[in-house]
């Protein structure tokens, strides 16, 4: 119930105006210094992890990046996505995706076009939950733009968990059967 | 036989077998035969036709070399080089082959000045100088510009590069990342480096320059994030910008003042690149330049056209959005407009108007005109007075049924009511798609034959627009458009077309759209490479394929000619599937990563079939 509260006054926000929200979350950030978790819910801070001032050197994991017994002091966050498996962030994760326009570089579900697909199971920057939170927050080298205190946490929760849906295809062979999908140009 | 006596044949031949064809023509050839004044002009500057048709501005530097991404001003991409000829063109092979290193949609053409080969690459925009003097062609040099990664993705349709200017000693070319340079062309060292567009807006360059009277003329790519489109000068020998000129906004901005003189009553009036937008939005209007350039010398002007209005969605746009969609004619020392012609008004279908504006002297109706052709992709082929900026003659060079025709007294398109596109409504059927007629791929014009050859595209598209929200720095859109095949079977046709009359005399279709461009030349030999990789040399007056050859990746760019040191013909062009329609819609090909697996776009459902990904110069002679 909750949930779906979130979802309509979330779903309003954005269709509202986009850089509205941008500033709103902007705000956000500072108060709550930096929570990578669901901000709305501050009952839920004591699970998900926080970066605050003395963790500024902590990295979010990226489990392939950390040779086994390599020797760190620093521990990596382990970041949870608290949408992980929910149909209803699934579904405005989807509208979110077409209304700050990331449809138009990613292709219609993730096709892939001016930037790279999700549904080939391929991730250039890693497709574990905190990756894929991470590179939507500070965006990456090729163009991807940094989202991170222009949108709220949660929303990118929301497309974090809807990207990560599509990725669902074995793409690992191509024979030439005359099988052809839908693809819209841009 | 010397060539010239081989010239004078091959003339002869043409007139001869132009005389027999269709009664029109003959007798517009005939009354333009007669016209002292202008055959005697059209000789001294060596591009004669018997046609009595001529370019209007003669090539750049020896015959032998080519010094302009088109070969000259006018942007005819014809040669007087004669060697190959439809007798021994079937004696062609692949002479050498150079790999740029580089994946992704070869678009453009090299340079060749002083047996030296210029090669421009898609993103990273390497350049490569390559000697053509010694035995391997040898690098002279090799050049890596500073090129921000940030430009891969905020470039709409791949990161091509459409190549390089040359003046004064000097290679000038665009990096995607909006920056102009200028390289000396004996050292490969960077001359001068100039940032002119705002990538954190989405300004991407991919443009050929042109250099018109000590000036670096360029423009910007972006008309899909909703940036506002411009045209610039930057002083070649400096790097310093002389005049930027906006193709939307206020008058003083797009340098609209007493010089401008549009030849339509409805083009004329104040600030009307502003007035023709509700509100503020002409900020985000697009009406980019990153097409093709032309200059014409005796009148000073330079030619260009915008790119479609942003966004597609047309609810969030009414009125007529000036200048988009438009060919605009500037002052080649000022950037003042002199006269506008807006294509397709309140675009709804994404027609930009970039493409080539080829300028020829033509014999229409008994009279030679100073025209401008332009094939848009809106599917009407134009033939203008470039003096003036008056339609002479609108028809249609494929199939197309969003228009019942151009209204010559207002030069504006008569627009099926069912075709038109609006907010959240389906609208199906609509030909030719987005890519248009035709697209970046630029066309060819023979003085010999008097013909047009043209590389075209038959889809058509289903369009839906949709609300969209302007966000700085990602795509403003507002649409989807999935393409499928047109009418007849076929995705795309090679033509020859008569500007003097709108008549198609021959086309080769072909399963795919024609993406590469055209070269004519006086051999009497066309040539043109396909999306699925084949390279063409075709009869200029029949139309018959003298020869063909596999290359090794689809084929985007446009063929040049030139002399080599040992003196031969040779003809160069680059294969390297990718741009627009290599990279969104070709299955594999638009995978992320060249060796990756995709499921198949509807609209070419098995080119991936058929070609894959490359980056490769191929060199052909007898």
């Amino acid at each position: 119930m909750r949930n779906q509260q979130r979802t309509r006054c979330l779903l309003m926000l954005c269709a509202a105006c986009a850089i509205a929200g941008c500033e709103r979350s902007a705000g956000e950030r500072s108060d709550t210094s930096g929570s990578i978790g669901a901000s709305a819910s501050p009952e839920q801070s004591t699970t998900s992890n926080l970066l605050v001032a003395g963790d500024s050197l902590r990295f979010i994991e990226h489990p392939d990046n950390l040779p086994a017994g390599f020797p760190s002091s620093i521990k990596p966050l382990l970041v949870t996505n608290p949408y992980e498996g929910d149909r209803q962030a699934i579904t405005v994760g989807g509208q979110l995706f077409i209304g700050y326009n990331c449809m138009d570089c990613h292709g219609a579900e993730g096709s892939g076009a001016m930037a790279p697909s999700f549904q080939d199971g391929r991730w250039h920057f890693g497709g574990s939950p905190g990756e894929v939170f991470e590179s939507i927050y500070q965006g990456r080298p090729d163009g991807m733009p940094a989202w991170g205190g222009r949108i709220s946490n949660e929303q990118i929760w929301m497309l974090t968990t809807y990207v990560r849906s599509l990725a669902s295809k074995d793409l690992s062979t191509e024979n030439f059967t005359g099988k052809t999908v839908e693809r819209s140009g841009h | 036989m010397t060539a010239d006596a081989r010239r004078a044949l091959t003339a002869l031949l043409v007139a001869t077998l132009s005389a027999c064809s269709a009664e029109p023509r003959t007798a517009t050839r005939d009354s333009a035969a007669g016209d002292g004044p202008q055959a005697t002009s059209a000789a001294a500057i060596g591009t004669a036709s018997p046609s009595g048709a001529r370019i209007a501005v003669p090539h750049a530097g020896p015959p032998g070399e080519w010094q302009m991404p088109a070969g000259d001003y006018a942007n005819s991409r014809y040669s007087e080089l004669s060697s190959i000829t439809p007798q021994n063109a079937a004696n062609l092979r692949v002479a050498w082959a150079f790999s740029t290193g580089v994946l992704r949609g070869h678009e453009g053409q090299p340079l060749v000045i002083d047996n030296t080969m210029y090669v421009v690459t898609p993103y990273p925009n390497v350049s490569y100088a390559i000697d053509l003097a010694q035995t391997g062609q040898p690098l002279k040099w090799k050049f890596r510009p500073v090129n921000s990664q940030q430009a891969i993705g905020r470039a709409c349709c791949d990161v091509v590069n459409r190549g390089a200017a040359y003046a004064d000693g000097k290679i000038f070319y665009n990096l995607l990342d909006g920056h102009t340079i200028a390289i000396n062309s004996a050292t490969g060292n960077q001359v001068w480096r100039t940032k002119m567009g705002d990538l954190s807006r989405g300004e991407t360059i991919t443009m050929a320059p042109i250099v018109v009277k000590g000036k670096v003329i360029v423009g910007s790519s972006g008309g899909e994030m909703g940036v506002r489109g411009w045209i610039a000068a930057i002083d070649a020998a400096t790097g310093k910008e002389v005049w930027r000129a906006y193709n939307v906004g206020p008058d003083r901005d797009v340098k609209i003042g007493p010089k401008f003189k549009p030849f339509y009553a409805h083009d004329r009036g104040k600030d009307l690149g502003v007035t023709s937008w509700p509100g503020d939005t002409w900020k985000t209007g697009g009406g980019v330049v990153w097409g093709w350039l032309s200059y014409d010398p005796a009148l000073n002007l330079i030619y260009h056209g915008t790119s479609n209005p942003g966004p597609w969605n047309v609810n969030q746009r009414k009125g007529d959005n000036k200048w988009t969609a438009a060919i605009l004619a500037r002052d080649a020392d000022t950037g003042e407009m002199v006269w506008a012609f807006q294509v397709t008004p309140h675009d709804m279908w994404d027609y930009d108007a970039v493409n080539e504006n080829i300028l020829v002297d033509l014999p229409i109706k008994g009279q030679v005109r100073k025209a401008l052709v332009h094939f848009d992709r809106n599917g009407f082929a134009y033939t203008m007075d470039r003096a003036t900026g008056e339609v002479l003659l609108a028809e249609p060079f494929v199939p197309m049924n969003w228009s019942t025709g151009i209204d010559l007294a207002t030069g504006r398109p008569n627009v099926v009511e069912s075709k038109k596109t609006a907010q959240d409504k389906l609208v199906k059927d609509i030909c030719p798609s987005l890519e248009g007629g035709k697209n970046q791929q630029p066309a060819a014009f023979s003085p010999q034959t008097g013909l047009f050859y043209v590389p075209t595209i038959n889809l058509c598209m289903d369009f839906t627009a949709r609300a969209v929200t302007y966000i700085a720095g990602t795509p403003f859109i507002g649409g989807s458009a999935p393409e499928k095949g047109g009418p007849g079977g076929y995705r795309g046709e090679f033509i020859a077309w008569d500007a003097a009359t709108g008549k198609k005399i021959w086309g080769i279709k072909e399963p795919y759209p024609v993406w590469g461009g055209a070269l004519a030349t006086a051999g009497g030999v066309v040539f043109y490479g396909t999306l699925d990789g084949w390279f063409k040399a075709v009869d200029a007056r029949s139309g018959k394929v003298l020869y063909q050859f596999k290359v090794g990746s689809g084929v985007v760019g446009n063929p040049v000619t030139y002399t080599g040191p040992d003196g031969k013909q040779y003809v160069a062009i680059y294969a390297g599937i990718g741009g627009d329609m290599g990279l969104l819609i070709a299955g594999d090909v638009a995978a992320s990563l060249p060796y990756d697996v995709r499921e198949r776009g509807t609209t070419l459902p098995d080119l991936a079939r058929w070609t894959s990904w490359g980056g490769e110069l191929f060199v052909f002679s007898l």
